[in-house]
């Protein structure tokens, strides 16, 4: 059995070791070093409690044993072999389940409420703790894409995106249970597939099977004549109803330049947009001007994207069953930094951590929800297998939960308890 | 033989050990021996003796094993019968020959004398002390033996000490045989003093002789005159016998060595026995289709057959048949060395791109649209290429949301619905479906809204013509309750109908009544003036399917085995083409409109130039089982075909601009997910308007996108 020369480290000053080198089995897998990590820290310390590390060597994630990750990463064995150590990121826990009537497209959770897009032609809120609060029913196709615009104290303004071509802006007053139509946004030739708040909350982007982006005031004007819908609606409204749904809205810009149907819209900042196509081309553009800056060109159809101001990158899900990691910013070289490949399907689905530079989770037509880590690009740190179909949404909230939802008309959430250490680093 | 005396049958070996031949008690005759020649017997024991005597030879008798047996030594010449010696008293001689006496154990006797009288054995055997007292007490014990065939105690005569002694001396047995008789030689090497005759020499033995001097006088002149040539030296490089020559091909010793050795014959197995295992007999049904056999089909050329023994085996009818054939077999069997040429079987493949440089194309399964209960006969996606609309035979139209696999409507139609087109324009929301005799515009109010309505427009808009024409179908506006399901127009025909096509623009709609026997089999519709005409006055066979070129006005009618190419505007037939197929099932025109493909029921697709000939241009067997469906991409280079055999089988089929330059046709890739159901397995393939992704449709009941 052959040892190698190994030096720990970590960031954390709690778990630190003395900076010496050891000499470790080289067929040692991540459990013995964590063993090994635990037994240094109690005989530094007697009231430690065993805690399980993951190790990285040169930035990777070890997943094999060491002797087999070195060889692979083409490290030389005879130098001390430099590892850090993190405290392993605990599975998360499924918490809640929330039935829906139909398939759940869309899925965007605050701090404390959870909005979903159905099939069945409405949106709902959800309390954190899996409440049915309010049923938000109006649109005459399916709801696409939901998105909440802001929050002023108890009245909350949401975006609800159909397939009839609309996007409704609501109001909801979460104390009196209220919710208004504002505003009905018309413009789109197409399914409205995709929305996005800027983040200074005043405008919105909508992308449509049309090949438009569209942005939009997310301003609530106010007017006499709105409808106030009741709760619970009835019956489905007829469709001369819904046209009288809030007050009709043109939008500020529309940017044209896909050539294909617009799958995932996304602000960067609040001059820049971001959206991914059927056509295999994500593209920034300048929403004050509404011209393409970049254009990042992939091989297969983009499903959605996903940006994380942390580790400034896009995450892309496409149908080739990959996630794929792009730097928006580059504007030289390769522009895929990593591919994520263990999806057996479609990618339909992709959240960064908004915590964590290096965590994402992605959701899959082959039902399942994996949570990556960008050092381990082989493989996931967890597959999540809770949906017994096609995932369609997931979303990762600030407030340590992660959503899933998809064609088994289930929403789950999990919770998972960060690594502080790892925060915004 | 003596008469009288028992033979024993010459050889070594007479008595197997075990039941047969000698029970006691019997006597046993055997041939004696039919060969001239003296027989020999030993004195005492009248054996006949077991080796022929070739004459002028002396014989040795078979070496007895027992020291009382005496040997008699006769030349050939005195070879007669020797008399006994004198008999004792009593002959008690045993005639049972060399025989193991323990046979004769559980008798009382133990064997018989000649004159075939049971030889008893003494009362009282000698046991250990007996024989003691007798070493002790018998002066004459030393040369008394035992005889074990007669269970007796013999004393040996002097003499015969004599002759035992004399053996064992190894002298001769008889006392007067003198073995040094002095020698007379004829010659002596002593030179005599006188010569044996007196005679001169002749003079002819001492003076050369006048013919040999005449003979090489002659051979000198021939020398001289240059006609003998004297004899080359000897050369001294050693030779040696090319052990190998003939192994080599080339050589000419080599070509000379074409000994090819008869074929064998087969060694007969258990099918050929009288009596075969149950295994090898054949059934009933078996033996029925091994006489519908042709002979030379026949895997064995009789019936194996069952006889209860050897004996009830008839004799082979085709006996002498089978030898003819096979002498004739061999007789012209062409022993011919066949010249294996060495080629590299990759060398024969046509040099084509890789199918990984070909890409994109689609490669996994990756959606399946489930909800249909029967088989999938059709399927049609929306020109945006956000909707897919699949009729099956459960009686029902179903529409998908292409990305998500998500059934956003179902309707309900009064038949198993053959076929499904979207209209290929955008700016037109229809969808033809057509169940038994009936073809029925659907809007299904998906896509843009200003399209839908614009459709509803456009059919309401409709004003009828002031004389109203008699024409071949009705047309029925929908209405009520139909009317929010999404029908709009419905079209009656007198037929039933098997297939609809759009055309291009979308105005213009065909459908197909296969009928063998009229001239009814195509028509052609107009949506926006809802007219409906017969294009053709004949009938040309069995129309399987019909195709609006993409771009120019021509019409394309596939009939069992020709497609037939109309132009509709001068009103005539431009091209017809053969293509060599049983049974045409689909067909699929090129976005370019110069090739075509066609699909058949037997596993073939053709791949027409139109431009190049009326025969294919390249014909692809591929699939196992009958092609149902066939389909080109609109933008990528990609064809599709789907079969029975449940496998969609992807090529890429790129078409040049350039008129020199043939279509490249290479297979792609083999998509396999389909359930084989009652032996059908995709029914139709249609690719994505605007991704390399492509849909089949299949028995089971499900539709599969492969990206």
């Amino acid at each position: 059995m052959s040892q190698l020369q190994t030096r720990f480290f970590t960031d954390n000053k709690k778990y630190s070791v003395d900076d010496v080198p050891f000499s470790i089995p080289a067929a040692s897998e991540v459990q013995e070093l964590s063993n090994v990590i635990n037994k240094l820290l109690e005989a530094k310390n007697g009231s430690h409690s065993q805690i399980e590390f993951d190790f990285l060597v040169r930035g990777q994630f070890l997943r094999t044993s060491l002797s087999n990750h070195m060889e692979a990463e083409g490290i030389s064995t005879e130098d001390v072999v430099e590892i850090e150590y993190v405290e392993r990121f605990t599975a998360p826990q499924p918490e809640e389940c929330m039935m829906h009537d139909d398939w759940i497209s869309s899925v965007e959770a605050d701090s404390e409420w959870i909005l979903t897009g159905s099939y069945d032609k409405t949106a709902r809120i959800w309390s954190l703790e899996g409440k049915a609060v309010m049923t938000v029913a109006g649109h005459t196709d399916v709801v696409k894409d939901v998105a909440w615009v802001r929050r002023d104290g108890l009245t909350s303004l949401l975006l609800t995106a159909s397939l009839d071509q609309t996007i409704l802006l609501w109001e909801w007053n979460s104390e009196r249970n209220k919710l208004k139509a504002r505003h009905c946004c018309r413009g789109h030739a197409g399914s409205v597939d995709t929305i996005a708040t800027d983040p200074t909350r005043t405008k919105f982007c909508s992308g449509s099977w049309d090949k438009m982006l569209k942005i939009w005031s997310a301003v609530a004007t106010e007017e006499e004549e709105e409808v106030v819908v009741e709760e619970p609606p009835s019956r489905p409204r007829k469709k001369q109803k819904t046209e009288q749904l809030g007050l009709t809205r043109t939008p500020l810009m529309t940017l044209s330049g896909h050539n294909e149907a617009v799958s995932s819209v996304l602000w960067l900042d609040s001059e820049e947009i971001c959206s991914a196509s059927w056509d295999h081309t994500i593209r920034l553009w300048d929403a004050e001007t509404g011209s393409v800056k970049t254009t990042l060109t992939g091989s297969k159809v983009f499903n959605h994207i996903s940006y994380s101001p942390l580790c400034r990158r896009l995450a892309s899900g496409s149908t080739d069953r990959h996630v794929r990691l792009w730097d928006p910013r580059s504007k030289d070289g390769s522009l895929v930094l990593l591919s994520l490949t263990s999806h057996s399907g479609w990618v339909t689905a992709v959240k960064w951590a908004p915590s964590h530079e290096h965590q994402l989770v992605s959701g899959s037509l082959d039902n399942l929800v994996k949570l990556w880590d960008t050092r381990s690009c082989k493989t996931p740190l967890y597959d999540v297998s809770a949906h017994e179909d096609k995932v369609l949404c997931v979303d990762w909230t600030d407030s340590r939960l992660m959503l899933s939802g998809g064609a088994d008309n289930k929403l789950y959430t999990y919770r998972y308890t960060a690594c502080e250490t790892d925060a915004g680093a | 033989a003596r008469p009288g005396s028992v033979l024993h049958p010459p050889g070594p070996v007479l008595h197997p050990p075990g039941p047969v031949l000698h029970p006691p008690g019997q006597a046993l005759l055997c041939t004696p021996p039919t060969r001239p020649g003296p027989a020999l017997y030993s004195t005492h024991q009248a054996r006949p003796c077991s080796v022929l005597h070739p004459p002028g030879q002396a014989l040795l008798c078979t070496p007895p094993t027992r020291p009382d047996l005496v040997l008699h030594l006769y030349s050939t010449h005195q070879a007669r019968p020797c008399t006994p010696p004198a008999l004792p008293s009593q002959d008690i001689r045993n005639t049972v020959g060399n025989i193991p006496m323990e046979w004769y154990q559980d008798y009382p006797h133990i064997g018989y004398n000649l004159d075939g009288k049971k030889i008893f054995k003494p009362i009282r055997n000698k046991d250990e002390l007996d024989e003691f007292l007798d070493k002790m007490e018998n002066p004459d014990y030393w040369r008394t033996v035992h005889d074990k065939t007669t269970a007796s105690d013999i004393r040996l005569s002097d003499e015969q000490v004599d002759l035992v002694h004399r053996l064992q001396k190894g002298q001769f047995g008889d006392v007067n045989f003198n073995e040094y008789e002095p020698s007379v030689d004829f010659f002596t090497n002593e030179v005599m003093i006188h010569p044996v005759t007196n005679r001169p020499q002749d003079k002819r033995s001492f003076i050369p002789s006048l013919i040999e001097k005449e003979k090489v006088s002659k051979l000198v002149h021939a020398i001289k005159m240059g006609w003998i040539k004297p004899r080359k030296p000897k050369e001294t490089t050693p030779q040696y016998y090319d052990l190998w020559a003939k192994e080599d091909p080339n050589a000419i010793l080599g070509r000379h060595k074409m000994h090819v050795p008869a074929p064998k014959m087969r060694l007969p197995g258990h099918e050929e026995s009288y009596n075969p295992p149950p295994e090898y007999l054949l059934t009933e049904e078996e033996r029925m289709a091994w006489e519908q056999q042709d002979a030379e089909d026949r895997k064995l050329p009789f019936l194996p057959q069952k006889h209860s023994c050897l004996r009830a085996v008839p004799a082979f009818s085709r006996f002498i048949h089978e030898r003819f054939e096979r002498c004739l077999d061999l007789y012209l069997c062409p022993r011919q060395r066949k010249m294996r040429v060495n080629v590299n079987p990759e060398d024969l493949i046509p040099k084509l791109p890789k199918p990984k440089d070909l890409q994109p194309f689609p490669t996994t399964m990756s959606l399946v649209y489930i909800g249909h209960s029967s088989l999938v006969r059709s399927i049609s996606a929306s020109p945006t290429g956000q909707w897919l609309v699949s009729g099956s035979d459960d009686c029902t139209v179903r529409f998908w949301e292409v990305n998500t696999g998500r059934c956003m409507k179902t309707l309900e139609v009064g038949g198993a619905v053959k076929s499904v087109a979207w209209n290929p324009n955008p700016a037109v929301c229809l969808v033809a479906v057509c169940f038994e005799s009936t073809v029925l515009l659907l809007n299904p109010g998906l896509g843009d809204r200003l399209v839908v309505s614009s459709t509803d427009q456009l059919i309401t808009s409709y004003e009828p013509p002031e004389e109203d024409k008699e024409q071949a179908v009705t047309w029925a506006l929908s209405e009520g309750p139909e009317h929010d399901n999404g029908h709009r127009l419905t079209l009656t025909h007198p037929k039933a109908v098997k297939q609809v096509v759009w055309h291009g623009k979308g105005d213009y709609l065909a459908s197909v009544m296969p009928d063998n026997s009229s001239n009814l089999q195509v028509l052609i519709h107009q949506v926006s003036k809802r007219r409906t005409q017969n294009p053709f006055r004949k009938n040309k066979g069995l129309v399987q399917c019909v195709s609006f070129h993409p771009l120019r006005p021509y019409f394309f009618v596939a009939t069992q085995r020709y497609v037939r190419v109309y132009n509709l505007i001068k009103q005539e037939l431009t091209k017809k083409l053969m293509t060599n197929c049983k049974w045409i099932s689909s067909m699929a025109i090129h976005p370019g409109g110069d090739n075509l493909i066609c699909g058949s029921y037997d596993c073939r697709l053709a791949w027409f130039d139109l431009d190049l000939s009326t025969k294919p241009y390249k014909m692809l067997r591929h699939h196992k089982k009958a092609l149902r469906g066939v389909a080109y991409h609109k933008h990528y280079p990609l064809f599709a075909s789907g079969a029975d055999d449940g496998s969609v089988i992807i090529c890429h089929g790129m078409v040049y601009n350039d008129l020199l330059q043939n279509p490249l046709i290479v297979p792609v890739k083999v998509l396999k997910g389909h359930q084989i159901t009652h032996d059908l397995g995709v029914l139709d393939v249609t690719f994505h308007p605007t991704q390399p992704w492509v849909f089949s449709s299949g028995a089971d009941a499900t539709i599969r996108l492969f990206t």
